[in-house]
């Protein structure tokens, strides 16, 4: 009876813990993640790998879910995470989570006309003023292009 | 049981079982078709507020967290924090955020409600669940090709399909043509 108990009130105990871990998308295979300030430093050095990165989710796409971002644990930077539409839907709600992501490093160039679609949609969706500054950002995006995620 | 009795039972029985999914799916559709103009799956608010500057002169981010918090009276926990900018620190809650700018004392309160119901059908129509639901779609897309065909052969006569109901046939197959041509 008490072994009983115990196994019932161990699993009360883990089962929470459990449920906290969200997965999205296809299951996570690699063991080993690289910090996302690495790939942010030498970006070059992971286009077309497989990676896995965990971080802080600081952004996500309000209306349709389809990327959110991920902060560089050493600030001020951050890595964007994209599922083609229907893929994965990041929730809203996992902005102050950590994510786990697994995805192939993709680079490419924007047009400047795509960086003015881009700032105008990102300043319309967080509900801020366009701002001319945020065409400095860079003409090269790195980004990954994700499979799978966890939530934790 | 001749064709012409089978057929309108088919047509009714299937009409009854599709009236589910059928709203499910025009109801999502119609949330979905104008993502350009709302949030079909969230609402969102923001206001801006003023920062006392002694709230600020805290410099760990967790506590100045917890300060702003219990200033503006949410009551809702801080989940973590990021500094996003030299000057900016971002406030995470479950159902919201803050930014702060740290030079202004200006904050920009953010809340993000899912739309219950809206959100789940919109998760269906865009097949999230996929495993059975893939299934159940594909049913029910044959089903709405076999409501449509049956449905042709219900009414005789002038209002059948060799008279009013051709004429309306012709003008629901010819709309999309006309659309993809212009």
């Amino acid at each position: 009876m008490k072994k009983f108990l115990g196994c019932v009130l161990s699993f009360l105990l883990l089962t929470p813990a459990a449920l906290a871990d969200t997965p999205l998308g296809a299951p996570i295979t690699l063991s080993q993640s690289i910090p996302v300030s690495d790939i942010l430093a030498h970006p070059d050095r992971f286009v077309g790998q497989k990676v896995r990165i965990r971080g802080l989710v600081v952004d996500v796409c309000a209306k349709r879910g389809c990327w959110m971002a991920l902060a560089s644990e050493k600030g001020f930077d951050q890595l964007r995470v994209k599922v083609r539409d229907g893929v994965i839907v990041f929730p809203m709600e996992a902005r102050g989570r950590e994510a786990s992501v697994e995805g192939v490093v993709e680079r490419f160039e924007v047009s400047p006309e795509q960086r003015l679609r881009r700032a105008k949609h990102l300043a319309e969706e967080r509900g801020q003023k366009f701002n001319p500054d945020d065409l400095k950002q860079k003409r090269i995006v790195y980004q990954i292009r994700a499979t799978g995620a966890v939530l934790h | 049981m001749n064709w012409r009795r089978l057929n309108t039972a088919l047509h009714r029985d299937l009409g009854y079982l599709c009236v589910g999914l059928t709203l499910v799916y025009a109801l999502s559709g119609l949330a979905l078709n104008h993502t350009y103009h709302w949030n079909p799956n969230y609402k969102i608010s923001r206001y801006q507020v003023l920062l006392p500057p002694e709230l600020l002169k805290q410099t760990d981010p967790q506590l100045l967290g917890q300060a702003v918090l219990e200033h503006l009276d949410i009551q809702q926990p801080l989940r973590n924090h990021y500094r996003s900018g030299p000057t900016t620190l971002d406030l995470f809650m479950e159902k919201g955020k803050i930014q702060i700018a740290l030079d202004s004392g200006r904050a920009q309160i953010e809340y993000a409600r899912p739309r219950t119901g809206l959100k789940e059908i919109n998760a269906l129509h865009l097949n999230h669940p996929r495993r059975a639901w893939t299934w159940l779609a594909d049913i029910y897309a044959v089903a709405l090709c076999l409501l449509a065909i049956t449905g042709l052969f219900i009414l005789r006569g002038r209002n059948g399909l060799r008279g009013r109901g051709g004429w309306l046939t012709l003008a629901g197959i010819v709309l999309p043509i006309v659309v993809l041509l212009l």
